[in-house]
């Protein structure tokens, strides 16, 4: 080992020439080979060290391919506190996203992260999680993270280096940057509300005031900050409290998932949900683009987004006329036919009657006009401190501040340039020319889990590590601090923006513990032990009230100016609008190599790993758009070819794009120019400029004519006459639902209709000990997918790329069927999560030869691999298609050596299933197990309801899935198979599925509800 | 074709002759015989070329089996909800291929159909060979082939049985029985005719090859009387076999609750259709064969019609299927099975529907006509026609009815791959190998049987100049003039 000194040859001997010399070349040849290896505080050989060596090379043989940086192997002689092998631990912690964070609680196996859960105790998450927090820890096993810092090479080839030679260059470059009090240097962040990072930013600017400090966040919140500063001559969060409202208008607002305070929005609305448990609320939405908030509207407008801010207006306008008893003034201009108009009435008429009940919020991607419009409207509604509440807003308008930046180092003016997390060369609009005037900059690094983009136009690059290996905080939606805390040693290295930021300053042998601990001081406050609240914090997760307090600010007056179009004007080829969403999976396109969130069918189009031009019937039609064909849309001289997708719903005159796609150095999975691998999907950034990065007017479509195939997991709206017919002829029976009224006239309404049926057998007794069963509520479900991403997580399913969806092959136990009802330019959509039914007469158990597939005596419905041969009767005879099978090896590329780290990843509780069999939900099987072991171990005790949850439901941001022991009569699925809405899906079949659906309830308003009423009777005569 | 073959011409109160020509027992022998006895030199260069070929494919086929074993099923088109493709599809068509043999030899057998003596031995080799080609399909069908033999009850460490109520596991009896009494059943009609290939062999290791095979057959009475005993049992054996074995593999969809599988219709209609494909498939080869091999006399247009007779009658009972299912499809009043019909003739699948209605119901009506029945060109037309329009009601039964199924969110559409194109051609190697095999090596014809049904002029006739000049040993297999 000592052999290994670069300092010069041992005992004389050799190996080159360069050696004897230890010339500087020699020096980077060995760097290069073993980089990152503190040669000098590798001691010679003890005995022990020396068989510890000797037993870790014989067991370490098969695994030399891989290229660890650092091999141990400790046994554990001492076994550590309260570490048992095999027993999960849990530990919290904290996911940052967009600035905000989203408090978590992470299982460990054996020291590994293998599933994100939401931390239960947080208010804003109360267990549930996003999509993206579920993805996550597939990116801490991304085999394609970065290894180690790298410097850019000849032809911009990054070549590794040691994170001490990035040290000794910044040292060198920031000699002269701090003697100029830090002019030249600048910082480019990705949003974050971490204290200590904000203390050590304060800490920066006081030694170095000239240093420029930007935050950028591409799919950020400048317009709504924007919007709060024209009303309130400050920036202010807004806090919605849902449980309080009764009517909320959403204006392209995605209330529910895309906004960072989702989950408490979503949990707070379904609560009102049930009309058996209260008063329900009634959602009003106009959007351009569904969103699920929009999805489960009670009442839905598709309009321009463009003329979000006449319709708040001309809102505004008549709910100040209400107020003085008139009720007759202008409808915004773009609104054409009855029911749009009646929309407006009603929602004005229903906003003025729930005053101080309601919320108006608008979306991220509105002007900062109809934000601050709105702000009033809530003000004239009296909302304000009862349904809603402002407090201060630690994030800023970085897309402003980015585009000063750019001019700076565009002009030579910045010397070195931090790029802390972010991908700015392929997220910043491109009318700002990032990568131009990056190149203008001597020295610059970037801070990044990938070698991606950025990192090969930076002159360094330093590989950050995943949060699940790091120490920090971060606050929520509220102010509550969460703690960030690692799950494991950074497998590959790496460094935090903590890190950077501390040898920036100066501060030596400080690690991201010490700086966090530091700060954390100062938020607990005046307490006597400071050590206690530290470990409290850091059990919980979060620092219980710390939430920024509430403030009152006054409301300035101000002019705000909507032009709105008329309704034909809205749909001119040259004149359509262009709206950018941030993806449902990818987000702003930083998951871009996660396999579990591409191939994650997006809520409403259910493409999987690709975008594609959103534009609604009529608008394609008229311009001779068909679903997978390419078009090119072009917007001011700026032109991208993308598939089309036609989506009812879609507003008149209006394309949405999801971000996030088309990653040029993404990975092997996300697309990869340097590996030559197409990335999935359209770089919609291309058509993004800073003066409207999210809605742009202008827009023109040429339609190729070209195919393009797109990867959905559902049927296009549009097929064939005899499939189009009969589908939405069963919609209704396969998803039911009615209305308020009709549930209050016959609340069992939903399985009237349903017929009687006999057996002729006795059929064996299947709830001997327990009765597993499932409820869900479509009522409740969003369709927001992290029941899916969780299930992925949780049952190591693996993901099947692009092709073999397109072969319909993939892999997820549990999908959500979408429908549409109604007609095509304003339907209504329902959500049907869907997994394994566990049919107490299963079909699929009756058919299989070799008995693989059998029941338990407590219903569930298993299937044993080990016997399955794959004839995939089973799967034929499924009345719900809810069987998968593995066509392929789909785990085949774990035995590449390069993808030795992802099994780490895999759950150790679930087999990992081999090519040829079947596999389909199990209820989560192995939770069950646990859940009785851990019941039997103390003293035999009942299984309390709630102690065991199944993944999806654990993950359900709405608490629509519900899940236990039927036979606990007082168990929560147990009453709502008891509900009257409660629904068995092909009943008829005689299946006796153990899950059942709860019909979805809406509550429209009255006026609007007739209406529909004499629309259908009018489609009704139109028919015959 | 200007006159009907005069075989073909009925005369009131005259029995056509069912055997051609002025063969003697001696002459018949000699051309039967004749051909599994040339010279492997002397043999037809058509014959090289033709085996060539289908060794060829065959050995395709083992290139595209091993790939599938070695990547997975999914190098075919199957997918969710097409659980089953084309590699069932294929298994049903073979299988149904399969039935003509067994009926002619034993059901027409049972019903003293003597037309049946000059074609059954190569409609059972055909029944054997096709059901060969049928078994492969299932058994790499699955997604662990090395685990196939699990189906099979058989003994193990497990303890662990097939599961009796499947009807998959149905279906392994019933064909695997299918096979093994079909085989004897061929196998034993050809013992006397080994026995002749046997007495008459002029080498050695045909002597030994054919005698190991003859069994020791003398000729004796007493041998006689028992084969014909056992001849007759086994046909009683085979007969119900016949029903049994298609109308189990139609239980693999008609106990499915799967709308357009759940229906009890498809016994009856799924041996119906394999009797027609069968005998389709035996006028495919017959007709060439009678050509090539020079059969004629033996093999006349009289079977050759006869054959399609029952082509048209068992089209029609296909047919008449069809349309009752759409009845009931829609007097049953069950919204999923209307919905499965509608689907199937208006749907993304209406072509292939309606390449399966032309091919099998419509086209086979012409052979109302008697010009059609006995011209050669057109008959050939008709049969191919039927073969692929039987492929394609397997085709339409397997894969429209899983593409739609109960949840319209699961829908999807079914692309073959190249590997089920090969894999379906590969098969086909397979079958015409072991046939022109059979061509080669075996007595084509039930010679013993066929000189039972001689017209009496010709039946020894000493008037016969060649056969005095050259006298005739009897040999072992000449047979006694008994009524089978």
């Amino acid at each position: 080992m000592s052999s290994m000194n670069p300092a010069g040859p041992r005992n004389g001997y050799y190996r080159s020439l360069n050696e004897l010399e230890n010339s500087p070349e020699f020096q980077e040849l060995f760097e290069r080979e073993f980089p990152g290896q503190d040669t000098q505080s590798i001691s010679p050989f003890t005995r022990r060290r020396f068989l510890q060596l000797m037993g870790a090379s014989v067991a370490l043989a098969g695994a030399q391919s891989c290229r660890w940086e650092k091999e141990e192997i400790l046994p554990f002689t001492n076994r550590p506190d309260g570490r048992m092998p095999g027993v999960p631990s849990h530990y919290a912690t904290a996911f940052e996203l967009g600035g905000v964070a989203q408090a978590l609680l992470v299982t460990n196996y054996d020291g590994r992260p293998i599933k994100i859960e939401g931390n239960k105790e947080h208010p804003a998450s109360g267990g549930a999680t996003t999509v993206y927090a579920q993805g996550s820890v597939l990116g801490l096993y991304d085999p394609e993270r970065s290894r180690g810092p790298s410097k850019r090479g000849a032809e911009g080839k990054p070549v590794d280096v040691t994170f001490q030679a990035i040290e000794g260059a910044l040292g060198e470059a920031l000699g002269p940057l701090r003697t100029a009090q830090g002019r030249g240097l600048a910082i480019l962040a990705e949003a974050s509300s971490s204290p200590t990072l904000a203390g050590l930013k304060a800490k920066l600017l006081e030694s170095m005031p000239e240093t420029r400090w930007v935050e950028y966040e591409s799919a950020g919140r400048d317009q709504v900050i924007a919007g709060s500063r024209i009303a309130f001559g400050q920036p202010v969060r807004t806090q919605y409290d849902l449980d309080d409202a009764k009517v909320i208008f959403s204006l392209d607002d995605d209330l529910m998932r895309d906004h960072p305070d989702a989950l408490r929005h979503a949990r707070a609305w379904a609560r009102h949900r049930d009309p058996q448990s209260g008063e329900m609320n009634r959602l009003y939405c106009v959007e351009s683009s569904f969103s699920s908030t929009g999805s489960v509207a009670d009442h839905r407008l598709p309009l321009r987004s463009d003329q979000g801010l006449a319709f708040l207006l001309a809102l505004e306008v008549r709910l100040q006329a209400l107020a003085g008893g008139n009720a007759s003034t202008p409808r915004p201009t773009a609104l054409a036919g009855k029911k749009a108009l009646a929309f407006f009435d009603v929602l004005a008429k229903d906003l003025h009657a729930n005053k101080g009940q309601s919320i108006v919020c608008v979306g991220a991607r509105q002007g900062a006009q109809a934000h601050a419009v709105a702000h009033r409207i809530n003000a004239l509604l009296g909302n304000v401190g009862k349904t809603l509440s402002y407090t201060q807003e630690p994030l800023s308008e970085g897309l402003g501040d980015l585009k000063d930046l750019c001019v700076e180092m565009g002009a030579g003016k910045v010397q070195m340039l931090l790029i802390l997390g972010g991908n700015p060369v392929y997220d910043a609009p491109v009318d700002i020319g990032f990568a131009k005037a990056l190149s203008k900059v001597p020295t610059s690094v970037h801070l990044s889990e990938f070698r991606d983009e950025t990192s090969h136009l930076t002159s360094w690059h330093v590989n950050r590590a995943h949060y699940l290996e790091s120490w920090g905080d971060a606050r929520s939606w509220d102010g509550t601090i969460c703690m960030v805390q690692p799950q494991i040693e950074p497998i590959f290295g790496g460094k935090t923006s903590l890190d950077l930021m501390a040898l920036i300053l100066g501060i030596k042998d400080s690690s991201g513990l010490d700086l966090v601990q530091a700060e954390a001081e100062n938020y607990f406050g005046d307490v006597e032990d400071v050590d206690r609240s530290w470990r409290k914090a850091l059990h919980d997760g979060f620092v219980a009230g710390s939430a920024y307090p509430k403030i009152t600010p006054a409301l300035a007056t101000f002019d705000a100016k909507g032009a709105g179009a008329s309704a034909d004007a809205l749909a001119v080829n040259g004149k359509l609008e262009l709206v950018f969403v941030t993806d449902s999976r990818l987000y702003d396109g930083r998951f871009g190599n996660n396999g579990w969130l591409q191939e994650t069918p997006d809520f409403i189009t259910k493409l999987t790993w690709d975008n594609a031009a959103l534009m609604d019937i009529e608008t394609a039609e008229h311009l001779g758009v068909e679903n997978d064909t390419l078009v090119e849309l072009s917007i001011g001289g700026r032109k991208l070819e993308v598939a089309a997708y036609v989506l009812p719903g879609q507003a008149k005159g209006s394309v949405a794009l999801f971000l996030g796609f088309g990653r040029r150095e993404a990975g092997r999975v996300g697309g990869s120019v340097v590996q030559g691998i197409p990335a999935p999907g359209f770089d919609a950034g291309t058509l993004r400029s800073s003066v409207s990065p999210w809605v742009a007017s202008g827009l023109k479509v040429t339609a190729r004519h070209e195919g393009f195939t797109l990867a959905t997991t559902q049927d296009h709206w549009a097929i064939d006459k005899v499939g189009f017919e009969a589908r939405q002829g069963r919609i209704g029976e396969l998803v039911r639902g009615g209305t308020l009224e009709e549930f209050e006239h016959k609340n069992d309404f939903a399985t009237e209709e349903d017929p009687e049926l006999f057996t002729l057998w006795e059929r064996p007794d299947v709830s001997v000990n327990h009765a597993w069963g499932m409820g869900i509520d479509l009522g409740k479900c969003i369709g927001c997918n992290a029941c899916v991403i969780g299930c992925t997580a949780e049952n190591n399913i693996p993901i099947v790329g692009k092709e073999e969806v397109i072969n319909n092959r993939e892999l997820h136990w549990i999908r959500i069927d979408r429908y549409f009802a109604g007609d095509g330019k304003d339907p209504r959509v329902v959500h049907q999560p869907l997994g394994c039914q566990q049919c107490e007469n299963a079909p699929c158990e009756q058919v299989c030869p070799v008995a693989a597939t059998t029941h338990t005596e407590e219903g569930l419905n298993d299937m044993v691999y080990n016997r399955c041969v794959g004839t995939r009767y089973c799967a034929n005879n499924c009345p719900y298609k809810v069987r998968r099978f593995n066509y392929f090896n789909f785990n085949k590329d774990l035995e590449d050596p390069a993808n030795a780290v992802r099994k780490m990843g895999k759950n150790p509780e679930v087999t990992i299933r081999h090519r040829g069999v079947m596999e389909k939900c199990t209820y989560c099987v192995q939770r069950i197990q646990q859940g009785k072991i851990a019941a039997k171990r103390e003293g035999n005790r009942p299984i309390r309801d709630g102690e065991i949850l199944a993944a999806c439901q654990q993950a359900c941001p709405t608490e629509a899935i519900t899940f236990g022991d039927l036979k606990d009569s007082k168990s929560k699925v147990a009453q709502a198979h008891k509900n009257p809405r409660a629904y068995a899906l092909l009943g008829e079949l005689n299946v006796s599925p153990r899950t059942l659906y709860l019909a979805q309830i809406r509550n429209p308003h009255a006026d609007l509800a007739n209406l529909d009423h004499v629309n259908k009777a009018e489609n009704h005569n139109d028919k015959h | 074709m200007t006159s009907i073959d005069p075989t073909c011409v009925d005369q009131p109160g005259v029995r056509p002759p069912l055997i051609d020509g002025d063969d003697t027992y001696s002459a018949l022998t000699e051309r039967v015989c004749g051909i599994a006895e040339q010279p492997v030199l002397e043999t037809p260069k058509a014959w090289f070329v033709a085996i060539s070929i289908s060794m060829s494919v065959l050995a395709m086929l083992g290139v595209v089996i091993g790939y599938l074993v070695v990547t997975g099923v999914g190098v075919w088109g199957n997918m969710n909800p097409v659980f089953w493709g084309w590699p069932i599809v294929n298994f049903v068509f073979w299988v149904g291929i399969g039935h003509a043999g067994t009926l002619i030899s034993a059901v027409l057998f049972l019903f003293r159909q003597k037309w049946r003596t000059s074609i059954n031995r190569f409609a059972e080799a055909m029944t054997i060979f096709a059901v060969m080609c049928a078994g492969l399909f299932p058994a790499i069908h699955v997604g662990r082939i090395w685990l196939a033999y699990w189906l099979f009850p058989i003994p193990n460490q497990m303890e662990m049985w097939p599961n009796f109520r499947s009807p998959l596991l149905w279906d392994v009896f019933a064909v695997s029985t299918y096979a093994t009494v079909s085989l004897l059943f061929w196998y034993l009609g050809m013992v006397p005719d080994l026995a002749t290939l046997r007495d008459r062999s002029t080498t050695k290791v045909r002597k030994l090859a054919y005698g190991i095979f003859a069994l020791g057959w003398t000729g004796s009475n007493k041998q006689w009387h028992r084969f014909e005993r056992g001849y007759l049992l086994l046909a009683a054996l085979a007969t119900p076999l016949v029903l049994s074995v298609h109308s189990v593999v139609s239980f693999d969809f008609a106990v499915a609750q799967l709308p357009g599988w759940h229906t009890t219709v498809f016994p009856p209609y799924f041996v119906a259709g394999a009797i027609f494909s069968g005998f389709a498939m035996v006028v495919t080869l017959a007709v060439p064969a009678r050509a090539f091999f020079g059969l004629k006399n033996i093999i006349t247009m009289r079977h050759l019609e006869v054959m399609n007779k029952v082509i048209l009658a068992t089209g029609s009972i296909v047919g008449y299927a069809y349309i009752i299912e759409f009845f009931i499809a829609w007097y049953g009043g069950n919204a999923f099975e209307s919905f499965a019909f509608q689907n199937r003739a208006f749907g993304p699948y209406a072509w292939a529907y309606w390449t399966m209605f032309s091919c099998n119901v419509i086209f086979p009506q012409i052979f109302w006509f008697k010009k059609a029945r006995t011209s050669i060109p057109i008959m050939m037309v008709i049969v191919i026609l039927v073969n692929v329009g039987m492929w394609f009601e397997r085709f339409v039964i397997t894969v429209t009815s899983l593409s739609r199924d109960f949840l319209p969110s699961s829908w999807g559409y079914f692309h073959p791959t190249l590997i089920d194109v090969l894999t379906f051609v590969g098969s086909f190697g397979l079958f015409v190998t072991m046939f022109l095999l059979f061509c080669r090596f075996l007595p084509m014809v039930a010679m013993a049987e066929v000189k039972a049904v001689l017209p009496v002029p010709h039946r020894n006739s000493s008037g016969d100049s060649s056969s005095e000049d050259d006298p005739q040993e009897p040999t072992a297999s000449d047979a006694p003039e008994v009524t089978l």
